[in-house]
């Protein structure tokens, strides 16, 4: 992997996983994953359903509480088992405001117009005022391609509008790193490429992501590094120039084959 | 028989002026059993069983005894130790009975907004109890308005309970009235059309805010 982007601080990568475990219950979910992601790099994470994608994004931004292991954000953990109740929960919600989230359902807030749900969190979490948050707001509807519904309410909007509102709404914050959960698992096919585009348009601006996802060929496209990850643990990660067309493992093989078929 | 009216005429003034005194009542009853409510059912639904206990029976026996002995208990109850005006006991009486049947309308709408909500207000980085005021409490209000609007509207018509305890509203307004004119039919029939009026515009104002909330949900 290049360089280029990691002058700043060269040592330290955007976000560290390290061995992470976790269980729900009597279920290991994840079994000991690591990942480094550098800056300005973008990482997809495939595998079938199951298989503890999304509850490893959730770890990141400690949506998921892990049992073991270490995580890390530009080297603060972002895990503390050491702080407790509110001292925990100023730290979490600091490391939150650095990161951005993008749901497979949008959960966009239902009773604040498209504008409002983008710049509640900068107006009461950073104190902006209501002009300058509302020309910020703009300005982020407008890379998503939806200035001219910044007073239109979720409910009116259809499935791609919603979703690129809601990564319009993560960036508000100016994150370090995005995180994807299937982002386009729940449009209608015919929607899912406007969703993409602004996905490729971050990619351009050397946004970190990390991108759980359906879709071979986005991934392929955009990713500096693919993961495949299988019943709790990764089963392979390289290039997805080789990844997704010749895998050393077989059980990628075999996801591949299927998914491919669809 | 036959009806005569000029009574009621006569006695108009004291008539509105019970009714002024009912809705007086209502008003305040209604800002103390939303708000209260609100925080009873914020309370319950995300603090600890200690807390949350207490409150949820305080809300099981308003909602399983009449208004008419809480009021009772509360008027005579109280008068036992200290010298309070009917009016307010009859605002505290009533203003406790619907806090329990507001609490219990909004502990079913904050359960109802969805985990994702939550999550993806703490995901930008709000904490539990912003995340709760921004985001968890409006959606529940909104969710709520129908429920709430027929719990006020019959919260109006209960202020008549409040004469029991000799509070000057207009039930009460009009007992005094036909007292004096031995006309109680007609009484009953023009402060049945007051209460009924009163009615009219709160659920035209119940389907207001209902249209005007439709699309936030
Ligand atoms: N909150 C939870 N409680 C119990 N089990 C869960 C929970 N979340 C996820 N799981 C289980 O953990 C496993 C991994 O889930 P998930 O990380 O969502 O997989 P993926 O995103 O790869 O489809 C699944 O078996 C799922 O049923
Ligand atoms: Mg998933």
């Amino acid at each position: 992997m290049s360089t280029e982007n990691q002058t700043d601080t060269p040592d330290t990568p955007m976000v560290e996983i390290r061995d992470v475990y976790k269980r729900f219950g009597d279920l290991e979910v994840l079994k000991g994953i690591n990942l480094t992601v550098n800056r300005g790099k973008i990482i997809s994470i495939i595998g079938p359903s199951g298989s503890g994608k999304s509850t490893l994004l959730r770890s990141v931004n400690h949506l998921e509480v892990i049992e073991k292991g270490s995580i890390f954000l530009e080297g603060v953990q972002v895990n503390r088992p050491d702080l407790k109740g509110l001292a925990f929960e100023r730290h979490i919600n600091h490391i939150r405001q650095n990161m951005g989230m993008v749901f497979q359902h949008f959960n966009l807030f239902p009773h604040l117009s498209t504008i409002d749900n983008v710049t509640l969190a900068p107006r009461k979490l950073k104190g902006m005022e209501a002009k300058a948050a509302r020309e910020w707001g703009m300005e982020l509807l407008n890379r998503v391609g939806l200035a001219e519904k910044a007073d239109v309410f979720p409910n009116w909007l259809s499935g791609g509008q919603k979703q690129r509102v809601a990564i319009a709404r993560a960036l508000a914050m100016k994150p370090k790193v995005m995180l994807f959960d299937e982002a386009t698992s729940a449009l209608d096919p015919e929607l899912v490429e406007e969703v993409n585009l602004v996905m490729r348009s971050l990619a351009e601006e050397h946004m970190t992501m990390l991108i759980v996802t359906h879709e071979m060929g986005f991934a392929r496209d955009v990713s500096d590094w693919a993961m495949f990850m299988d019943g709790g643990v990764v089963v392979e990660e390289c290039a997805p120039q080789k990844l997704f067309s010749n895998p050393d493992q077989e059980r990628t093989r075999n996801f591949l084959k299927k998914h491919l078929q669809g | 028989m036959e009806f005569d009216f000029t009574p009621v005429i006569t006695y108009f003034p004291t008539l509105l002026q019970g009714l002024g005194v009912g809705l007086l009542v209502a008003l305040v009853v209604a800002f103390m059993s939303i708000v209260g409510g609100l925080l009873v059912a914020v309370i319950s639904v995300y603090v600890n069983k200690v807390v949350s206990w207490p409150l949820r029976f305080f809300i099981w026996l308003f909602m399983t005894t009449p208004l008419l002995l809480q009021l009772y208990f509360l008027y005579f109850g109280l008068g036992e130790w200290i010298l309070i005006p009917a009016i307010l006991v009859g605002i505290l009486g009533l203003g406790f009975h619907y806090m329990a049947y507001n609490a219990d309308i909004f502990i079913a709408t904050i359960k109802a907004v969805s985990g994702g909500q939550y999550e993806a207000s703490r995901s930008l980085g709000f904490g539990h109890i912003a995340t709760i005021f921004y985001i968890i409490v409006p959606q529940a209000l909104i969710r709520s308005i129908p429920q709430l609007g027929n719990n006020m509207i019959l919260m109006v018509k209960d202020t008549s309970v409040l004469s029991a305890i000799g509070v000057a509203e207009l039930v009460y307004a009009s007992q005094y009235a036909i007292s004096v004119t031995f006309r109680p039919f007609e009484f009953f029939i023009v402060i049945a059309v007051m209460y009924y009026v009163v009615n009219i515009f709160m659920e035209l104002g119940q389907a207001w805010l209902e249209r005007m909330t439709a699309y936030r949900r």
